[in-house]
C-alpha cells in the first residue's frame, strides 16, 4: 500500500501540492484526474523519487520512500514520451533493468533472455526483439516502454498520461489491455491522465487532483453520480455548477434564485450542481408539476455520435449544457436564440456548501 | 537523533526536497571543480602575473620584484610603443570592417537565397574547410601570392595591366591586412549565416505579400534579426585581431608592430616587465572591446 | 538595383569570396612541386617532386637545411592527444554540472568561455613569468599543456552544452526507475546517447591543440612543437619544402577528418532510425 500524507511541492512561489493526502490500495488500478497545470505529473516524479516533497511523507508498504535516491525505490514508471533508450533495440530495453539493475541484477543470460521474452509475449510483442525502437510504431513503443517497467517487477508502477501520445483507435485498445495486464500481475498501478472518460474507464478507484490536493478519491461510479464537492464535479465534465449565496433557504445564482435540499443560513455561498443528462427542456409555459426550472436561451447545439450537447445561456451570463441521449431522446426541437424553461427533479440536485473554489 | 523515529516532522528536520536540492548542488560543484580549478590555476593566476611583473624592477637581462611603475613610464613616453597601440587599434578596425564587409554578402547569399539544406551545408562547409591547414601555412601562403613574383604580379603583368610588378602587396600593411581578412572572414560569415538561416521564411513572405521591396524587407527584417550574428562575429574576429603577430610578422616585413609584436619581441630580450605592461595594455583594450560587444548580445542565449 | 539581379551577383560573389579563400592555398600547393633550383615564387622551373623528397630527407645534401618536423610532429600529436582527453573529460564533467540549476552560473559560464577569448600570447607570457618565478622547467607537456587545455576546454564545453541542451532527461530517469545507479546509467544510457557529441568535442580539441602555436611560443621550452618549428622558418628564408610541407599537413587534416566521419557514420548513422524514434515523441 502507498501512503501519502501531506505532501507539499513548491516551485518558488507557486505551491503545485498542498498538503496532499491519497492512498493507493495493494492490487487496485487508481486513476488521477487532473487538468492540465494541476500538479499530476508533479505527484508521480515525487513517488518516483525524480524530485522530493517539501513537506510531507510518502510510505510504501510501511517504509518511507521520501529522501531515498530513485534507483533504490523500486518503483516502475512508464513515461508519457515512452523514454526508450535510443541506442538500444527493443530486447535490450526490457533487458536493461535486469541486466544493470543495482540489487538483484540477473546475472545469467539465460534467465535475462527468458525473462524479457516473457515480458514482451505479455505486451503482445512476441518476435519484434530485434528491431530498434524507431523502427516500431507508438502502441508497440509503449508496450515496449510497459515491458520494460514491468520486467523488474515493482512495487507500484506509475503511468504518466501512457495514452496520451496514441491515436484515438489504439487508445481504446490500450486501455483494455492495460487492465487486463495489471489483473494477472496482481501489481498496483497508478495512472494520471486529464481526461475524465479515460479515468473512469481504467480506474477502480478514480481520485481527482486540484488545488494541489486530491478533492475526492472513490468508485468511478459513485464519484461520477455523486461527486463530493464542486471541484470534483467539474472535473468530470458532466455536471454544470452554478454559485451564488443563500437568500431565505433559496440560492440566488446567476440562473435565477433556485430553491436547494436542506437549510442553510442566509448570505453563505454555496454551489449546486445538475448534471447534463438529468436536465429536461420545455417551453416557458410548459414546466411539468413537481419540477425545479430556471429559463435559459438556446445558443447551439453539438452532435457527438450517441449523444448531443445543447448549450444555454441564461439571462445572467450562466452557461448550460444538456445532454441528451439519442436512443432515447427526450428534448424537443430547439430553435437558436429561443429562451426555453430548463427544469430537473428536485432529488437531483446536488448542494455544496462554501464558495467556488 | 530520537527525532528522527517520530512520525511528526519536526522544524529542525530539513525536507526532503531540501536534501535533494543540497545534494544536486554539491554534485554540481563537485563536476565543476576541476574546470573552475584548472582555469584559476592556469588561466586567471598567469594573467595576474602579468599584471603583476609590470610593476617589476627591469634590468638589463632580469626582473626582479622590486615594484616600480618605471616600466609603465616608459611604455607610456615612448613613440615606438604608443605607435603599437595605434597600429594596434587602427588594424583592427580595418580587419572588422573588411571581415564584415567581405562576410555578410556571403553569409546573406547562403543563409537566405540558398534554399536547399544540403547546398547550404556544402557552401558552409567550403568556408571551414580552410581550417584545416596549419594557421601558420595559411599565412605564408600569402607570400608566393603576394610577392614581387607572386602569382597576383605575374597575372597582371601577363594580362598587361602593370609593367613594373606591384611592390606595396607584400611586406606592407596592405599584406597583412588582406592576409588577416581572409583568415578571420569566416568567423563573420558562420555566425550571420546561421542567424539569417533561423529567420522565419513566412515573414519574408508576408512582408512581400504586402509589397515591401526587397530593400524595406533587408532594412526592416533580416538586417535587424542578424545582428546577434554580426556581433558573434565581430567578438570572435577582435578577440583573434588584437591578439594577433604571427601575420604582421611573417608579411609584414617588420613594418607593422602589433602589441603582439611587442611582447614577442620584448621576452625575445628578456624584457619581461615591458612585455607585461603591454600584455596589461593589450587585456585592457580587450576587456573594453568585449565589454562593449556584450552590452550588445547576451553571449550564453546565443550559443 | 534589380532585385532579379541580386541573386546571380550574389551567387557570383559568393564564388570570388571562396576563391579568395581557396586562393593562396592552390598557389601553395603549386609551387610545392618546384624544381630544385626555383625559389617560393614563380615561374616554375620544372615540375619535380623534389621539395617532398627534401622534406623526408630523401635527397641528398642541399644548399637548403632540412625542415626539422620530425621529432616536433611527434610531439604535437602526443600534447594534441593529452589536450584533447583532458579538454573532453573536463568539458563534459561541467556540460553535465550546468544541467543542474545553480547559483554563480553565470560567472563559471563566463571563466570557462573567457579562455577561448584570452589572446594565447597573453596567457603564453603569464603562464612563463609564472614558471620563472616558481622555478618550473617549461615545457611542452607541462606549462604549454594547461594552456592548450584553457583554450580547448571551453569548445568542448560548448559542443557539451549544445548536446545537453537536446538531451532528454526522461532517458536517464526512466533507467533510474527500472534500479539502476547513477553512475550505470551514465555509463550504460548518458554516455552512449552523447558519444557523437564526444566525437565532436575531441575532433575540435585535437584541431586547435595540433595547430596551436600563440599559447605555446614562450611555454614549450626547449622541445619544440611543430607549429613552433614553422614558425622558425618565417624570420630565415622560405623556401619550397615548406610549401610541401602545408600540403602534406593539409593531407594529414583531412585524413584525420574522414576517421572522424567515419566514427560518426558508425556512431549514428546505423542508428538513425531509432534515434529518430526518440525525437518523434519529444
Amino acid at each position: 500500500m502507498l501512503t501519502l500524507s501531506g505532501i507539499t511541492r513548491r516551485y518558488g512561489d507557486a505551491t503545485a501540492l498542498d498538503g496532499l493526502s491519497f492512498t493507493v490500495p495493494d492490487d487496485a488500478y487508481v486513476s488521477l484526474l487532473g487538468a492540465s497545470g494541476s500538479g499530476k505529473t508533479t505527484l508521480l516524479r515525487l513517488i518516483a523519487g525524480f524530485e522530493e516533497p517539501d513537506a510531507g511523507q510518502i510510505i510504501l508498504d510501511g517504509v518511507r520512500l521520501d529522501g531515498q535516491p530513485p534507483h533504490r525505490r523500486d518503483i516502475g514508471f512508464v513515461f508519457q514520451n515512452f523514454a526508450l533508450f535510443p541506442h538500444l533495440t527493443v530486447e535490450e530495453n526490457v533487458a536493461f533493468g535486469l541486466k544493470y539493475r543495482e540489487s538483484n541484477a540477473v546475472a545469467s543470460a539465460a534467465e535475462v533472455a527468458e525473462r524479457t521474452q516473457a515480458a514482451l509475449e505479455l505486451v503482445g510483442l512476441e518476435g519484434f526483439g530485434h528491431r530498434g525502437v524507431g523502427e516500431i510504431s507508438g502502441g508497440q513503443r509503449q508496450r515496449v516502454a510497459l515491458a520494460r517497467t514491468l520486467v523488474t517487477e515493482p512495487r507500484i508502477v506509475l503511468l504518466d498520461e501512457p495514452l496520451g501520445a496514441l491515436d484515438a483507435n489504439l487508445r481504446d485498445r490500450m486501455c483494455d489491455e492495460l487492465r487486463a495486464i495489471r489483473e494477472r500481475l496482481k501489481v498496483s498501478f497508478l495512472h494520471v491522465t486529464g481526461s475524465e472518460t479515460e479515468a473512469l474507464t481504467m480506474g477502480d478507484t478514480v481520485a481527482v487532483l486540484a488545488g494541489g490536493r486530491i478533492v475526492q478519491s472513490s468508485g468511478s461510479r459513485a464519484l461520477f453520480e455523486a461527486p463530493l464537492n464542486a471541484s470534483a464535479a467539474k472535473h468530470l465534465n458532466a455536471w454544470n455548477i452554478l454559485s451564488g449565496t443563500v437568500e431565505k433557504d433559496k440560492l440566488r445564482t446567476n440562473a435565477g434564485i433556485l430553491p436547494v435540499p436542506g437549510s442553510l443560513s442566509d448570505g453563505q455561498s454555496a454551489q449546486i450542481a445538475l448534471r447534463f443528462d438529468r436536465i429536461d427542456v420545455s417551453d416557458a409555459a410548459q414546466v411539468p408539476e413537481g419540477r425545479h426550472h430556471f429559463e435559459a436561451r438556446f445558443l447551439t447545439g453539438e452532435f457527438n455520435g450517441p449523444t448531443a450537447l445543447s448549450f444555454f445561456r441564461t439571462a445572467d451570463g450562466a452557461l448550460v449544457q444538456v445532454v441528451d441521449h439519442l436512443s432515447s431522446p427526450r428534448l424537443p426541437r430547439l430553435e437558436e436564440g429561443r429562451t426555453y424553461a430548463l427544469h430537473y427533479r428536485p432529488e437531483e440536485v446536488l448542494l455544496f456548501e462554501g464558495a467556488e473554489g | 537523533m530520537t527525532a528522527m523515529t517520530t512520525d511528526l516532522p519536526l522544524t529542525s528536520e530539513k525536507s526532503p526536497a531540501t536534501v535533494r536540492e543540497a545534494t544536486d548542488r554539491r554534485r554540481a560543484l563537485m563536476l565543476l571543480s576541476p574546470g573552475v580549478i584548472w582555469m584559476t590555476l592556469f588561466m586567471l593566476l598567469p594573467l595576474g602575473m602579468v599584471v603583476y611583473v609590470s610593476f617589476w624592477t627591469q634590468t638589463t637581462f632580469a626582473v626582479n620584484s622590486t615594484l616600480t611603475t618605471a616600466s609603465w613610464e616608459r611604455f607610456l613616453s615612448s613613440p615606438t610603443y604608443l605607435g603599437a597601440i595605434g597600429t594596434t587599434l587602427r588594424i583592427w578596425a580595418i580587419v572588422l570592417a573588411a571581415t564584415l564587409l567581405v562576410g555578410y554578402p556571403v553569409a546573406l547569399f547562403i543563409g537566405l537565397f540558398v534554399k536547399n539544406r544540403t547546398v547550404q551545408t556544402a557552401l558552409l562547409v567550403a568556408c571551414v574547410i580552410p581550417f584545416w591547414t596549419s594557421f601558420l601555412i595559411r599565412v605564408i601562403a600569402w607570400r608566393p601570392m603576394l610577392g614581387t613574383e607572386g602569382a597576383i604580379n605575374v597575372i597582371l603583368q601577363k594580362l598587361g595591366i602593370i609593367s613594373e610588378p606591384l611592390t606595396f602587396l607584400l611586406f606592407s600593411e596592405f599584406s597583412v591586412l588582406v592576409g588577416m581578412t581572409q583568415i578571420y572572414c569566416v568567423f563573420m560569415v558562420g555566425p550571420i549565416t546561421f542567424m539569417i538561416a533561423r529567420i522565419d521564411e513566412s515573414v519574408i513572405e508576408a512582408a512581400r505579400d504586402l509589397g515591401a521591396s526587397f530593400g524595406t524587407i533587408f532594412r526592416r527584417i533580416v538586417l535587424p534579426l542578424s545582428m546577434p550574428g554580426v556581433i558573434v562575429g565581430a567578438i570572435f574576429v577582435s578577440v583573434m585581431v588584437l591578439g594577433e603577430f604571427a601575420t604582421a610578422a611573417s608579411l609584414s616585413g617588420r613594418k607593422v608592430n602589433l602589441l603582439g609584436n611587442i611582447i614577442v619581441s620584448q621576452v625575445g630580450s628578456l624584457k619581461w616587465a615591458f612585455a607585461a605592461v603591454a600584455g596589461v595594455v593589450l587585456t585592457i583594450i580587450i576587456t573594453a572591446v568585449i565589454t562593449l560587444a556584450l552590452r550588445v548580445v547576451d553571449l550564453r542565449k546565443e550559443m | 538595383m534589380d532585385v532579379r539581379m541580386l541573386r546571380p551577383a550574389l551567387a557570383l560573389y559568393t564564388g570570388a569570396f571562396l576563391a579568395f579563400l581557396y586562393g593562396p592555398m592552390i598557389v601553395l600547393a603549386i609551387l610545392s612541386f618546384q624544381g630544385p633550383n626555383g625559389g617560393p615564387q614563380f615561374p616554375i622551373q620544372e615540375w619535380s617532386t623534389y621539395w617532398y623528397r627534401h622534406l623526408l630527407g630523401l635527397t641528398e645534401t642541399s644548399r637548403v637545411s632540412q625542415l626539422p618536423v620530425g621529432d616536433s610532429l611527434l610531439r604535437s600529436l602526443a600534447l594534441a592527444f593529452m589536450t584533447t582527453v583532458v579538454s573532453v573529460v573536463l568539458g563534459t564533467m561541467s556540460a553535465e554540472a550546468f544541467r543542474t540549476r545553480f547559483r554563480g552560473s553565470g560567472p563559471v559560464f563566463y571563466l570557462v568561455i573567457l579562455g577561448m577569448m584570452v589572446p594565447g600570447v597573453l596567457v603564453g607570457l603569464g603562464m612563463a613569468l609564472l614558471s620563472n618565478v616558481l622555478g618550473i622547467e617549461r615545457a611542452w607537456w607541462g606549462t604549454a599543456f594547461v594552456l592548450h587545455v584553457v583554450y580547448t576546454y571551453p569548445f568542448a564545453f560548448l559542443v557539451m552544452l549544445a548536446i545537453f541542451n537536446r538531451f532528454d532527461r526522461s532517458v536517464e530517469e526512466a533507467s533510474l526507475s527500472l534500479g539502476v545507479s547513477p553512475a550505470q546509467t551514465f555509463r550504460r544510457v548518458t554516455f552512449p546517447i552523447i558519444f557523437p557529441g564526444v566525437l565532436s568535442a575531441a575532433l575540435f580539441s585535437f584541431t586547435l591543440s595540433y595547430d596551436e602555436f600563440s599559447r605555446t611560443l614562450f611555454t614549450a621550452g626547449r622541445d619544440l612543437t611543430l607549429p613552433l618549428s614553422i614558425y622558425g622558418t618565417f624570420s630565415v628564408e622560405i623556401y619550397p619544402n615548406l610549401f610541401a610541407f602545408g600540403v602534406l599537413t593539409t593531407l594529414f587534416s583531412f585524413t584525420l577528418l574522414v576517421i572522424y566521419g567515419l566514427l560518426m557514420k558508425r556512431f549514428t548513422g546505423t542508428r538513425a532510425g531509432r534515434f529518430s524514434g526518440q525525437e518523434a515523441v519529444a
